[in-house]
Parts: C-alpha cells; structure tokens; sequence
C-alpha cells in the first residue's frame, strides 16, 4: 500500500531542481504571510490550487479534504474570538465580533490551506533524498540533511505500520465506528503498544543497517543523483522572487491586503 | 583465510546464557558456506560479529576474536568492517531505508566514494540480477513482501565485499525467487569471494560447498554439503528438515539417498522394474469438496487508493466448509491482497466478495471477524497486552462476552495452540514462534469458522514449522476451515486439500492438491518450484506425494519391485 505522498510522474514541476523548489516553497509561504486579506490571499492561493489540479494531484487534495476543511473552519471559528477589528457585526454572549476580524478569520484559514498546498506541491513532486541533496548542495551540513531527509522517510513507513497494526487488530474485532471519544482513547491505547513496540525495533534496526552499510554522517561519500541548475529553474526562482517583492511592494509601500493593520 | 573466528563467544547483555560459545572456524575466499540449526542456536549473532555488530552495536561479554582478512572485528568499527562485509538482515523491511528502488540500492554505493557512473552500471546489474529491473522507479512501500528481500539482498550485492553474509535471505521469495538468488553462489566464486547464507531448508543448500550446523550457540557438525544432508539422523537431532524424498528412497531400502530429481529417476531407472505404461491417476474428490461455498469471490477487481494498477484482476473463487486451502504464486502476486478480501480488511474496486452469502461490503468489521480471522506475518502488529491470558481474551472482552465464556474459551484457544500454562506470561517475552501461537490463539479464542494466516511458517525452525502447521491440521479436523499463504512449498503440499496458485493478480490454477501440483508447467510459470519428492510423485504419476503411501501404492500395484532392472531403460 502507498502511504507517501510523492507521485512519480513528469510533471514540469517534478523536473526542476530541488533547490528551485526549496527556495521558491520558502519564497511562497513568504508571500502567503505577508497579507492577511482574504482576497489578496485567494489570489495567490487559487494558482496553486490550479497547479495542484493540473498535475491531477486532486487525490493528495482527497485524501486530505478533512484536514483541509478542518484548518479552515476553525481558523474562521476561532480567530474572531481573540482579534479586535473596528465594526461590530454582532455578539455572540458577551464576546463581539467584528467585521474585520472575521475577515482576518477567513485569511488565516485560506493562508493555512496555501500553506498545506505549498507543501503537498512541494512534496509530491520532490522525493526525499532529493531534498536532503538540495539542503546539501544549498550549504547545510550533510548531518543536518540527512537527519531532515530520514525525518520525512519515517512518516510513511510509520503509517505504513500504523495501518498494518490496524488491521491486524480490526480482524480480532476491534471496532472504530465509535463517536464516543473516550472509547476512541481506549482503543488508540490498543494501538499504540505494537506501534510502540514496532517503532523502536525499527529505528533499533535502521541505526544497525545504516552502519552496516558503511554509513557514517561526518564520512566523505558521492551522490547518485546529479543536481543540476538550468535556465528553467533560474527562470522559476526570477518569477517566484518577483511575485513575492511585488506582494511586499503591495503590503509595504502601498498597504494594500491588510484588513488589521499590525499584524502579520 | 577469509573468515576465521578463534574461540569465539558472546553473551547479550543482561542474558544468563551464552548465544555463541567456543567458535571455530575457517572458511576460505571462493567458497560458500550454509549455516543451519534450529530456532535460538546462535546463527544471526554469529553473521552480526562477521561485520561487527557484535561487539559494537549489541554489547555484552565478548571473547576470542573474529577476523575478516587479516582484520580483528573487535579492533574495526562496523562502517570499517561494511567495505569487507555485505550483511543482508533476516528483518530485511526494516533494513531498507530510501524511498525508491534505485536509490536504495545506490546508498551503499554512495558511503563507498564510487563515482556516479559505476553507480549507474551495478545499480542497473544486482537489479536485474534479482528481477526488479522493471521496478527501478518504484517507491519501496509499494513492493511486496518478496520484492523488498529482493531489493535488500541487490543492496547488499552491489556493493561487492569479498565477504556476503545473508541471514534468512529467501523467507519471503517465491521458489524460483529462491533459485535466483542462490545462483549468486556461482558468479561470488569466479570473483574469489565468499558467501555465507543461514538457511534452514536443505533442498535451498544442496550446491552449496559446507554446511554448519549450529546448536545452543555452538558448531555441532560440519562438513561438505552433500555429506552432511545425507546424514538423516543429524539433521533430526539439529531439528533440521530431512528432505521428503529422502524418507520416499529410504523407505524403498535405499542407504544413500540420491541429492536431486535426475538423480532420483536414473536411480529408479537403474535399480526398480518401473512400468513404463503408468497410467494417469485419478483423483477421488474428498466430500468436503462438495459442501456449501463459505467465501465466494465473484469477478473481484482491486486496486489501492491513489493506484492505477489494478492488484486483483477478476477473480472467481469458491472456499468451501472444511476445506484446508494454500494460496501460493510468485512475489507480488495478490495472494495477501485476496486474502485480506476475504474478512473484509479490504473491499472489492469491482465485483463482490460473499461470506456465508453476505457482501462484505454489508458486515460490520467486528461481525466478519467472528466467522474469519485473519492472523498477520508479523505477530508484533498484534500483541498489546501485558499477560497472555490477556492477550488471547482481546477479541472476546471487545465484543462484551460474558466472563465465564471468555475463559473457557481462552482455556481452550491456548490448549490447541500449545500454550496451557502461559496464561500469566508476558507475550513479549516469548519466542517468535511462541508469539506468533499467542497471534493464533487470541484469533481461534473468537472461534471463527474461517481462519486466514498468512505465511504461517515464515521465522520459524523446522520443529516449530511443523508444531504449527500440526495444530492447523487439528483445527481443520474439527471442523474450522483454513486458509494459508505461503511461499513454504512443502507446507503447501504436505497439508492443503486445496491449492490456489497466483500470478500478476489472477488464479491461474486451483484445486485439490495433487492436481495442481502435477501441472508443473504453470506452477513453474507462476514461480512455483515443486520438492524434488512432488517431482518423484509426478513423474511416478502416483496419487499421493506422501513417502509412505507412494511406496504403498507401488507395491499395491505391483509396480515397483527393488532389485530388478527397468525394463524400458
């Protein structure tokens, strides 16, 4: 079973170098925190959104829909509660609010979904050891990248666990159609003895493998993939740098997309 | 000398008896070695102090030493002794580390400082070497459970130390998988390396120069090959298997037991009057055969989410009460897949899956799993409680069964399995093969009629091999119906009624036993090797591939009498 979010293809996307896409990811979460309009934010949402759709990602967006509606919902739920704007919109017991702060709501909640797209972008068309080349050939130690690349290679196979692990115990009759959330705490306690179990074994096994193998991080050692900047990816990072000095150029000199000024 | 080890031994820490103790040996470059024995004999600590795991990595008491052309383990770190020795794990999932199959391969090659063409060329050859060539681009957690030993054991290869340790390294393959791989044994022996495999089947180390045997942490025989798996009381008393077909010539009189098929025929030839006009058998459908349809798959599709790839391509199957089926095929051929279909972990993409009548589609996950249980590989993805008795009662206090029932039904889930008395044991503490009877139990406490394991075998040394597979025998006599998967091709033909054989998502042949495997053309074809006995069977055409009653039935027939000389030779 697939649990990893990277989807081989050839997309564009995929046949950039991972620097461009690090450096443009940092240079779009940028831009996604300098306004905290909804409707600046939208637009820079809606392309990436399109992006996404394009490349027929729609199933890391499926896959995800609860998160996504999640984050987004109670970003507009909660933060009207603790931001003060100008134009009461109506009370809700003694707390008011406000109009404003009901927009900045709705951007915090668009702004954590671009976030999440950025991300899913990034990571369906980067595989691991790409991104620890990329960290490395940008100047990071090799410890460094190496201990970020197995970060994001122990998710999955966690899930991959997990779902295992799961199955294993639904077939002796374990039910999760539950709502009560006590009894889904009761039966996560269930779950998490062989995922504990498994996890350590398997971390246990990886060390003995890596040394096996002649691993060592402070060692010399050469790299199978090339990396390898071209015009297209020079051209990648010129656009996305100009997107985001024209978002700051916008919020700073012009104070366009901010419906409370201060914040970020 | 390439390895030798002087008065080796080492004891875990924390552990009171010795795991290897007063080893001796030497075993030169270009040769290739088989260690055998029994489940706990000391075999994987042995391939860890080759590379230096232990002492390393596993502390404990340590003494004498190990050396690997001219270098003292002890004095080396592992990274050191890893550009003199490959080791492939028998945990091989947990040794794969990259998220593709090419990448994988090349890490080793990477710690090695080798230049990215030479990369290129021996990812590109130990991937076709064992059959992933098609699947460079994978991602590893798509792969099967035999496409990852494969892409450790290519892992390991490629980066060509003159020293090859493989603990286990066929568990999970399809036979032919298995016969790939051992043909490495040639190619390491023009390069004057060594290889050295633990390997608990004999038939899998009959081209191999030595077998050691090892017992409670010692060398306890060794010698040539061929030598030392004639030697039936040897391999009984080490609780190694005796290849069937030796029992089958032993029984006719024969004192030394040819090794392989040609040899056994041109001996039959030689030796027994054979007709040569041996008509074709007949089966006699057991009654089961014909009772009532318990799981029925109708034209059953599959693919996983976010796949393309269809895992089921339109399986038709009817699992009838009683029966005692084996699922076998080539790696990476849906077996799981179409096992777990069948209680209901996973549903049909198109087409349906009954049980007792019902879609699975319809059933509440705790309802399927009182008429099917389904016992996984790994029996640590199970066990969760802190007693035995706990453990095997999970199912029951799940689905809020009165307290006395629970007990007698724990009482006699852990009588079948062999467990009475382990009731207030900590499960995490027993053997694997004790663990996996504990996974086996908690499922049988929930009595359900159909019992789904899935390679029951795999971990396990030959005496508990055939401990479990006993117990399923005794649980089909009362009435449970069994599923097995399993690459173990003796279990397959030893115990199952029925046999379905896979290949690329569809059942390319099922039914009684003995029929299947007499269709040697597709079981090859679906990387099905038969035992040299089953060869013997079909070759002699006789109904059973039982030694005893294949002997029976040629004497009944008059067709084989010791002495004489086969007419038509």
């Amino acid at each position: 079973m697939k649990v990893s979010l990277y989807q081989e293809k050839e997309t564009p996307i995929h046949k950039l170098d991972p620097r461009t896409k690090i450096i443009s990811s940092v240079f779009l979460f940028v831009c996604a925190l300098i306004f905290n309009h909804p409707l600046y934010l939208l637009a820079l949402f809606s392309p990436l959104l399109s992006i996404l759709l394009l490349f027929r990602s729609y199933p890391l967006i499926f896959r995800l829909k609860y998160v996504l509606i999640l984050l987004f919902f109670f970003s507009l739920i909660l933060w009207p509660f603790f931001v003060k704007g100008e134009n009461i919109l109506f009370w809700i017991a003694s707390y008011p609010i406000y109009e404003e702060s009901l927009y900045y709501g709705m951007a915090m909640g668009i702004r954590l979904v671009t976030f999440v797209v950025i991300g899913l972008i990034y990571v369906s068309t980067t595989k691991n050891e790409e991104t620890m080349y990329g960290l490395i050939a940008l100047g990071f130690p090799y410890p460094f990248s190496f201990a970020i690349g197995t970060a994001l290679r122990l998710v999955p196979s966690f899930v991959d666990a997990a779902v295992t692990i799961m199955e294993a115990q639904f077939s002796r009759g374990l039910e999760l159609e539950t709502k009560n959330p006590f009894k889904i705490l009761k039966i996560l306690s269930v779950l998490a003895v062989p995922m504990f179990v498994t996890a350590i074994r398997n971390t246990n096994m990886l060390g003995l493998s890596l040394e096996a193998r002649g691993f060592s991080p402070s060692a010399r050692r050469t790299f199978y993939l090339d990396l390898k900047m071209r015009p297209k990816d020079l051209i990648t990072i010129f656009s996305v740098l100009s997107i985001l000095l024209f978002c700051l150029y916008l919020r700073v000199f012009l104070g366009k997309g901010v419906v409370i000024p201060g914040r970020i | 000398m390439s390895v030798s080890f002087e008065e080796l031994s080492f004891r875990y820490k924390n552990r009171g008896s010795y795991a290897l103790k007063d080893i001796n040996a030497k075993w030169v470059e270009s040769s290739s070695i088989a260690i055998m024995g029994h489940e706990g004999a000391g075999k994987s600590t042995l391939c860890y102090s080759i590379n230096g795991i232990v002492p390393h990595f596993f502390k404990g008491e340590y003494s004498g030493r190990t050396i690997v052309f001219g270098t003292e383990v002890k004095k080396s770190s592992v990274q050191e002794m890893a550009k003199k020795v490959g080791l492939v794990f028998q945990d091989f999932e947990s040794q794969i580390f990259s998220t593709n199959v090419e990448l994988e391969v090349a890490f080793g090659l990477e710690n090695l400082c080798l230049p990215k063409e030479e990369m290129g060329r021996r990812v590109d050859f130990y991937l076709a070497f064992v059959g992933l060539k098609e699947l460079k681009k994978r991602d590893t957690a798509t792969l099967s459970g035999g496409q990852k030993q494969r892409l450790a054991i290519a892992s390991v290869l490629a980066m060509e130390q003159p020293v090859i340790v493989m603990d286990e390294p066929l568990s999970d393959l399809d036979p032919v998988g298995k016969r790939e791989i051992l043909e490495i044994r040639e190619k390491l022996k023009d390069e004057k390396r060594l290889l050295i495999i633990v390997e608990n089947d004999p038939e899998n180390v009959l081209q191999m120069d030595e077998i050691w045997i090892m017992k409670e942490g010692r060398f306890f025989a060794s010698g040539r090959a061929r030598d030392i798996i004639k030697d039936v009381p040897l391999l009984e008393s080490a609780g190694i298997m005796v290849p069937k077909h030796f029992i089958f010539f032993k029984g006719l009189g024969f004192r030394d037991p040819p090794l392989t098929f040609e040899d056994s025929i041109k001996l039959l030839r030689e030796k027994c009057l054979l007709n040569g006009n041996r008509r074709f058998f007949e089966l006699n459908i057991p009654s089961h055969f014909c009772k009532d349809g318990i799981i029925e798959f109708r034209d059953v599709h599959f693919s996983y989410p976010g796949s393309d790839e269809e895992v089921l391509k339109g399986i038709n199957l009817v699992i009838r009460e009683g029966d005692f089926v084996a699922i076998v095929g080539s790696n990476g051929s849906g077996k799981t897949t179409l096992a777990k279909h069948a209680n209901g972990l996973l549903k049909p993409t198109k087409g349906a899956v009954l049980v007792k009548g019902k879609d699975t589609r319809s059933y509440k996950r705790h309802e399927l799993a009182r008429t099917v249980g389904y016992v996984f590989q790994n029996p640590d993805h199970q066990i969760c409680s802190r007693t035995v008795f706990d453990e095997v009662s999970f199912g029951l206090r799940r689905l809020g069964i009165e307290k006395k029932y629970i007990e007698e039904s724990v009482e006699e889930a852990l009588f079948v399995t062999g467990l009475s008395g382990y009731e207030h044991l900590s499960p995490f503490l027993l053997s694997k093969g004790e663990r996996q009877r504990v996974a086996c139990a908690s499922i049988l406490a929930l009595k359900p009629q159909v019992l789904i394991l899935d390679e029951p075998t795999t971990g396990l040394d030959f005496v508990h091999q055939v401990k479990m597979m006993e117990m399923l025998k005794k649980l089909n006599e009362r009435g449970h119906t069994i599923i097995i998967i399993t690459h173990s091709i003796w279990v397959a033909e030893t115990y199952a009624k029925r046999s379905i054989v896979m290949r690329d998502g569809r059942i390319e042949k099922e039914g009684p036993t003995r029929e299947v495997f007499f269709d040697e053309e597709t079981l090859l074809s679906c990387s099905v090797y038969p035992s040299t006995l089953t060869r013997i069977a079909n070759f002699l055409k006789t109904k059973s591939m039982e030694p005893e009653e294949m002997i029976e039935e040629l004497k009944n027939e008059g067709l084989l009498v010791p002495g004489k000389r086969d007419p038509n030779s």
